[in-house]
């Protein structure tokens, strides 16, 4: 395997970009304050309107990580400098995080009848109350569709579930489409968000909080060409789920991104001696953005020759352990 | 060499059957599934009707589905290969929690004390597509790769082209790929029903000239691709994929994004023409007529030579499900040279002027077939497969 990242975009509680992504301080969570306000965590800084996604209407139909998804896609094709986009590929692991809950209070609001909700009174006025697009926010793929529609991406494309792993099976298909000739151009990455009520009461059930997940939020995307048609920034030499035999020895720099403690240790033990950099010790737990955010805290490392070679680990609340190495371009 | 793909399992749990075999008989009989939906009350809904299938049991639909017409494809499979290089690939969208759930967590709004409780109630892994995939690695024992596509109504099929992907690059030697959708729940019916996405003459009729929009249905169909042609019914022989870029709920007119995608299917498989196209048919009036331009623009004057159909006309539209249900479609034509129908297709719209197959299903020998698979946003997949 021998792929070329020929550009990237962050977008993460850090702000914009991923050059220096590690060095800024993130910024402190509020969105969760009302529904559980001991949550804490790191949220994405307010874009400003230019830097934002599409215009004003567009973005009230997308998902907070479908927005974070289609900054990042724009901001990787324009720095791959890839303006015809008919043929580009995109694979993105996305999250179940859904749209904002705000719709579906409205609508049952306006349903309860004697205090209890009224299927009849929902049918016949709670519906019209809320927004019907608000179908498209919870749709999974579209946290890929709405970048993929404004930047016009055309080519071979998929949504992977993700709470890790697939956010590193989204990379492999990317590399795999360059590789088989199903495409010449593709994105890969993740977007997601754990600050959603609805998520913070699952990871919170299923014992994550407590065992120290950090909630947080983001989207990280690369764009990857074969070797050799573009000035790479880096290169991927292995992409897999599983096993990180072999992937870490000749690595001077381990980047890990951990759900919580007992993850950390368990990546902290196969970086043994190396110097590692700790993701989601300093921007907390994205979720499927994760990955990818890890990915680019690495070619931020390589591209300013701290690096020749990083092994990046990632261990999300799946349990499923994502491997990568990059190197740097000869 | 590129290592070939067989198809040697299927199994379906459809509003017309709760095995393959039992649903092929009842859509090649022309029956339709279509009815009032009765499981919670639909007054003042937009849309009234559903294929839904009863009784399902207690819990996770989509968990119940998904497992008994994945049984029936791997009991078919009877494979024997070590456990590390089976993957599974599930096409899937988030589930969710009981109707009562959602309405008390949203009334509690931001009453905290009130919420913790509430979350408590929200099954494990009920309202993650991964859920789904891992009942099934936990049901196989396999333990090579899990994937879980969430691509709307193309999820599925995209599920099977990551299976077939990753046994042609030797990632896997047996999959078990393929989805599940089941949203027939008040939420999506009201949602889908707002958007005028549903028909609101409740008939189900892909393709026909009074087609006002789709039927919500529910069902699981699963395939076992494998490396070895043992037993093999089938070969899964192209992969296409496209995204059409254009709009988030209306494909684009001409059909361009799809045409790629099936152009892509034909030429991975070595093919210009074919049989039996199994299209994506939803009943609704762009997604038809976009569809029907496309099959013309890539297929001309061989399309004279291929019968075509929905079997959304019969069962509805399984949303996360229906790709693989189609692919089912095609690897029946191919299998046993049952061409499955179109059920509801009257009066078919000039603007798509197809050799459809109306009725009861017609009986011919198929070499090769296709499958179509569009979803909400604009991915497009094709799959093309061929006879033994």
């Amino acid at each position: 395997m021998s792929i070329a990242i020929v550009g990237g975009s962050a977008v993460s509680p850090a702000g914009l970009g991923w050059r220096g992504m590690m060095d800024r301080q993130p910024n402190r969570a509020t969105l969760l304050a009302v529904t559980h306000p001991a949550a804490g965590g790191f949220e994405v800084p307010a874009i400003p309107a230019e830097h934002d996604a599409g215009d004003a209407k567009s973005r009230r139909l997308m998902s907070r990580s479908a927005r974070f998804a289609a900054i990042a896609a724009r901001d990787a094709l324009r720095e791959a400098g890839w303006s015809d986009r008919t043929d580009v590929g995109y694979w993105l692991g996305v999250g179940a995080s859904g749209g904002p809950l705000s719709e579906i209070v409205t609508m049952l609001q306006i349903s309860i009848d004697e205090g209890a909700v009224s299927l009849a009174k929902l049918g016949a006025e709670g519906l019209l109350a809320s927004n019907p697009l608000h179908t498209f926010q919870v749709l999974n793929n579209f946290t890929m569709c709405h970048g993929a529609i404004l930047e016009g991406t055309g080519g071979p494309n998929g949504a992977l579930f993700s709470r890790g792993a697939g956010t590193v099976h989204a990379l492999g298909e990317a590399i795999h489409a360059i590789e088989s000739g199903d495409c010449d151009r593709a994105l890969a990455g993740g977007a997601d968000t754990a600050l959603h009520p609805v998520t913070w009461a699952e990871l919170v059930r299923d014992g994550f909080a407590e065992r120290g997940l950090v909630p947080s939020e983001g989207a990280g995307v690369l764009a990857l060409a074969r070797v050799g048609t573009a000035v790479p920034l880096a290169i991927i030499e292995h992409a897999s789920v599983g096993d990180a035999h072999g992937a870490i020895d000749d690595a001077d720099l381990v980047v890990i991104a951990p759900w919580g403690e007992p993850a950390r240790g368990r990546l902290r033990d196969l970086a043994g001696s190396r110097t590692v950099l700790d993701l989601t010790a300093i921007h907390g737990e994205a979720l499927a953005a994760t990955p990818a955010l890890a990915w680019l805290a690495a070619v931020d490392q390589i591209t300013a020759g701290r690096s020749q070679r990083a092994t990046i680990l990632s261990l999300g609340p799946d349990g499923e352990l994502g491997v990568v190495v990059l190197r740097r371009a000869a | 060499m590129t290592r070939r793909v067989w198809v040697v399992g299927v199994g379906a749990v459809t509003p017309l059957g709760a095995t393959w075999v039992d649903s092929v008989a009842a859509l090649a009989a022309g029956e339709i599934a279509i009815g009032p939906v009765t499981r919670f009350d639909v007054t003042g809904f937009p849309s009234t009707v559903a294929a839904t299938i009863e009784p399902v049991g207690a819990g996770d639909r989509r968990l119940l589905l998904a497992r008994t017409a994945a049984a029936e494809a791997w009991t078919q499979a009877a494979i024997d290969v070590p456990a590390a290089r089976i993957g599974i690939f599930v096409g899937a969208e988030a589930g969710r929690p009981d109707f009562a759930t959602v309405v008390a967590v949203s009334r509690a709004g931001g009453n905290v004390a009130a919420l913790a409780p509430l979350a408590a109630r929200i099954g494990r892994g009920a309202t993650s597509p991964g859920a789904v995939a891992s009942m099934l690695a936990a049901m196989t024992g396999a333990h090579g790769p899990v994937e879980t596509s969430s691509l709307a109504c193309a999820s599925s099929a995209a599920a099977i082209a990551e299976a077939g992907r990753c046994i042609r690059s030797g990632e896997c030697d047996v999959a078990l790929a393929g989805g599940v959708g089941a949203d027939v729940d008040q939420l999506m019916l009201a949602s889908f029903g707002l958007l005028g996405a549903l028909s609101a003459r409740g008939v189900s009729c892909p393709f026909d000239v009074q087609r006002d929009g789709f039927v919500l249905g529910e069902g699981a169909a699963f395939v076992v691709l494998a490396r070895e042609p043992r037993g093999a019914i089938a070969e899964l022989a192209g992969i296409g994929r496209t995204m059409d870029a254009y709009r988030l709920t209306a494909p684009e007119p001409e059909g361009a994004g799809a045409a790629r995608a099936m152009q892509s299917a034909l030429a991975d498989a070595g093919l210009d023409a074919v049989d039996y196209v199994q299209t994506h048919g939803t009943s609704t009036p762009l997604n038809d007529a976009a569809e029907a331009h496309a099959l013309h623009r890539v297929f001309g004057r061989a399309l004279d030579r291929a019968r075509v159909a929905s079997v959304k006309g019969a069962i509805g539209h399984a949303i996360a499900g229906a790709g693989a249900l189609g692919f089912l479609c095609a690897v029946e034509a191919v299998a046993r040279g049952t061409l499955l129908p179109t059920a509801g297709l009257a009066h078919p719209d000039p603007l798509c002027a197809l050799p459809h197959v109306v009725g009861t299903a017609a009986y011919a020998s198929a070499a090769s077939a296709l499958v179509n698979s569009f979803a909400f946003g604009g991915a497009n997949v094709s799959l093309a497969v061929r006879s033994m």
